[in-house]
């Protein structure tokens, strides 16, 4: 059974409402001064406090914000009773966190429906609530605000910039956006201006906070379509009260209360004369409502910013703000739209009533001594609002649908279409293969007849060719060859492209080692100093980095044949990608200018008369490189040699075993 | 030279064929060369079927050379069924191709090859690879002794 504390100094009152909640089985528990609160506090966990502001020992709001500043009560629910007339006393208490302000004389029917009402979303299951986005750039405010937030329930996701937060807003739809108008990309008026413009979006609440002290700014927050807007120069409960209330109108009543018109409404009458408002309100109390008197235009909007209502009743000739304006201000913000507005005015004027509906009102009423028709007017308007929820429920439950739907198909075209580019890709792959393969075979074949009858015939009939056609014969056999190898060079470029990646620890060392013994081998005639660093390792691929060697040692061992004392280094290099590894010769060098074209297929800096070789050993290193997500890189000077420098990828667990 | 010793050459480009025998030739492999161009006719030839009915018995070869590509049956499938064959199945099988493919080397050996050699552009190195086969296939390599092939 849930434990209600009523704090009031009257006895009446105590009674009133003990009565009230003990029919409906709450237990209530009366306490005259705010020392028995406490006391009543640390004896048993209570779950709401109705607490009157002017008590014999102190002030209400005052303990309010005791009981928020206290992490076991910073989320009780508090509805304030108070006879304070003037609405800065209400503004007061519900930017110090009150859940809800009721003004006395009440009505004990709406005080225990709402009561009932602040139980029951304490009992829903809190975690389900949407997030709360902060976008500010500034990491300070940021992680102050979201303290603030977390201590008022929340949950927070923030952003340093317009964009991220929008990208954050798409992927993780927040229930409310605190947003900050100044931003160092896009700013807080255009990302509210974004989400309004996206339908799956729009129901967003925004908050736009922002440093000026210019009222403009407020204006192209509303203009933006915020809904509400706080000055970060405020107290910071000020913004948890504004995100309560654009919360509270945001939110969508659960379905089985969302056609009944008999739950606690709230009513807001705004009204320059103290005499008609008066009336007012004692006539739609005797209906069962609660109101709430405001006597101008500017105390309606600043009161609207913290307290949510159900309909707001306002006077078209009032001094200040006249009627048009606050009704046209009142509209402008998207939460508070919806809230049926009737406009009251003394005058039967066919022009003001009409000028009135153009800003936005919904209805529009004379005034008079018999409220029996406002009564009625504003039934309807309540009905008519409750009707139009029931209708955006359905109509958003059926978009809802329609974009699942959507959604569900374009997830399954994109899995067709993926599967589909699979295909076509494993298709492609085995028709290359499929090409190599007869590359490698078809095309030697006719190159070996080339080869051999030529030397067939050089062999058998030397004396009737003579010397120049022996020469004859000499060339179409290195051209033969020529082009045998520039078929090898090709596959293997395929094939280091295609092969799979097979990476496990290599000794680069011992791989070097072995590969400048066999460029020793073919020629034993030359002399070369190789020096390998020793104990070099590394993760890759053992048979693609053998390959990579044999091209950049190779090339080395080439380009060093005319240095009269031909030196060929091998050893790690600090780069600026990390460690990588360097090959560097003291030979021919080559024209920097040009390096980035060395690693095309193809592209050879010196003729094949000067050195020989296909220009397709450099465009295998850096595909396999590539492979190994490092990177490749030349550097040389002509005639004094050159170094390439070579980084792979560093993986994790690289010392275990290779796939 | 082993004499007696007759190499069974699989072939099907005439280039080839011709290039092969100049290369045992040049490389002083005196043996007896037989020459089909299919991969049925080597099967025909080997198990004594179809145009080889009447070959004699004593004439099975101490080597087949086969090439990979061949017409009607390639060599891979000539190779698969000489080795389920009881009656060739120790017979030493070089393939001698263009390919330098892994999956024909890695299938061939599946297959129980001897030997994979791929056939050099450069008709010098021809001649050395020929040279090497004569020498390791008929000279210095033990064949199972007879009846058991």
């Amino acid at each position: 059974m849930s434990l209600v504390l009523v704090v009031d100094d009257s006895l009446t009152v105590r009674m009133d409402l003990a009565d009230a909640f003990e029919a409906v089985g709450v237990r209530a528990v009366p306490c005259a001064t705010l020392a028995e609160a406490r006391r009543a506090l640390e004896l048993e966990p209570v779950e709401l406090v109705v607490l009157d502001v002017l008590l014999p020992d102190g002030d209400g709001v005052d303990f309010l914000r005791e009981l928020r500043e206290a992490p076991q009560s910073a989320h009780l629910p508090v509805l304030v009773l108070s006879a304070e007339a003037e609405v800065k006393h209400r503004i007061r208490g519900l930017e110090t966190g009150a859940n809800e302000y009721v003004g006395k004389p009440y009505d004990r029917g709406y005080v225990v429906a709402r009561a009932r009402e602040l139980l029951h979303a304490r009992q829903a299951p809190g975690t389900d609530r949407a997030p709360v986005l902060i976008i500010d750039d500034s990491i300070t405010f940021r992680e102050e605000l979201r303290e603030l937030l977390q201590r008022g329930g929340h949950t927070v996701l923030s952003a340093g910039s317009g964009e991220d937060g929008l990208r954050l807003i798409a992927a993780q739809r927040p229930g409310a956006l605190l947003v900050d108008g100044v931003l160092p990309g896009i700013d807080g008026a255009t990302v509210i201006r974004r989400v309004r413009l996206d339908a799956a979006l729009r129901g967003l609440p925004c908050i736009l906070l922002t440093a000026s002290e210019d009222r403009g700014a407020e204006l192209l927050a509303l203009d933006a379509g915020a809904d509400a807007f706080v000055r970060k120069d405020e107290e910071l409960e000020v913004i948890l009260a504004r995100l309560a209330t654009v919360l509270r109108h945001a939110e969508q009543r659960p379905p089985d209360q969302a056609a009944s018109t008999l739950g606690p409404k709230k009513i807001l009458a705004v009204d320059d004369s103290p005499t008609y408002l008066h009336e007012l309100a004692a006539a739609l109390r005797a209906e069962g409502y609660d109101v709430v008197p405001v006597r101008s235009g500017e105390e309606a909007l600043e009161l609207l910013a913290v307290q949510a209502v159900d309909c707001v009743l306002l006077d078209l000739v009032m001094p200040g703000l006249g009627g048009h304006e606050t009704c046209r201000r009142i509209k402008a913000v998207p939460v508070m739209r919806e809230i049926p507005l009737i406009m009251l005015t003394a005058l039967e004027d066919r022009g003001a009533m009409l000028e009135g509906l153009s800003v936005g009102a919904d209805d529009y009423i004379a005034k008079s001594a018999d409220f029996e028709v406002l009564k009625a007017r504003v039934r309807a308007q309540l009905r008519r609002r409750q009707f139009e929820d029931e209708h955006r429920r359905v109509r958003e439950r059926l978009l809802q649908k329609e974009l699942e739907a959507t959604e569900a198909r374009a997830v399954r075209e994109l899995a067709e279409t993926r599967a589909g580019l699979v295909a076509e890709l494993e298709r492609k792959n085995r028709e290359l293969e499929a090409f190599s393969y007869s590359v490698s075979h078809d095309l030697r074949a006719p190159l070996r007849s080339i080869d051999g009858f030529s030397q067939a015939l050089l062999e058998d009939h030397a004396d009737a060719l003579g010397p120049r056609g022996r020469d004859y014969l000499g060339r179409v056999r290195a051209a033969a060859q020529r082009m045998a190898e520039l078929i090898d060079d090709l596959l293997e470029l395929s094939r280091v492209s295609r092969a799979e990646l097979c990476v496990g620890r290599v000794d680069l060392s011992a791989l070097a080692q072995a590969v400048v013994a066999e460029l020793r081998r073919r020629e034993p005639e030359r002399t070369v100093t190789v020096d390998i660093e020793p104990g070099m390792e590394m993760a890759a691929d053992r048979k693609l980095m053998r390959i990579v060697l044999e091209n950049l040692l190779g090339n080395a061992w080439k380009f060093t044949s005319r240095a009269a004392d031909a030196h060929i280094t091998l050893g790690t290099a600090a780069t600026e990608d990390g460690a990588g590894w360097a090959v560097c010769d003291n030979g021919a060098g080559f024209d920097v200018t040009f390096a980035d074209k060395l690693f095309r297929p193809f592209q050879r800096l010196h003729s094949v008369s000067e050195f020989s070789g296909t220009g397709i050993g450099l465009a295998t290193v850096q595909r396999i490189i590539d492979r190994h997500g490092g990177r490749v890189w030349a550097d040389a000077t002509v005639g004094a040699g050159a170094i390439f420098t070579f980084t792979v990828a560093q993986r994790q667990g690289a010392g275990g075993a290779g796939r | 030279m082993n004499r007696t010793g007759i190499i069974l050459l699989v072939e099907d480009n005439p280039d080839d064929v011709e290039l092969t025998l100049r290369a045992f030739e040049r490389s002083q492999v005196v043996n007896q060369i037989v020459v089909v161009t299919d991969g049925q006719a080597a099967l025909d030839y080997l198990h004594r079927t179809g145009a080889y009915t009447d070959r004699d018995a004593g004439s099975t070869p101490a080597v087949i050379l086969l090439d990979l590509k061949l017409p009607k049956l390639d060599g891979l499938d000539v190779l698969r069924r000489l080795r389920a064959d009881e009656r060739t199945r120790r017979i030493p099988v070089v393939m001698l191709t263009s390919s330098r493919e892994d999956s024909d080397l890695l299938r061939s050996y599946d297959l129980g090859a001897n030997s994979f050699v791929r056939k050099p552009v450069d008709f010098a190195s021809f001649i050395e690879a020929a040279r090497h086969l004569g020498l390791y296939w008929l000279i210095l390599n033990e064949r199972p002794p007879d009846g058991a092939a």
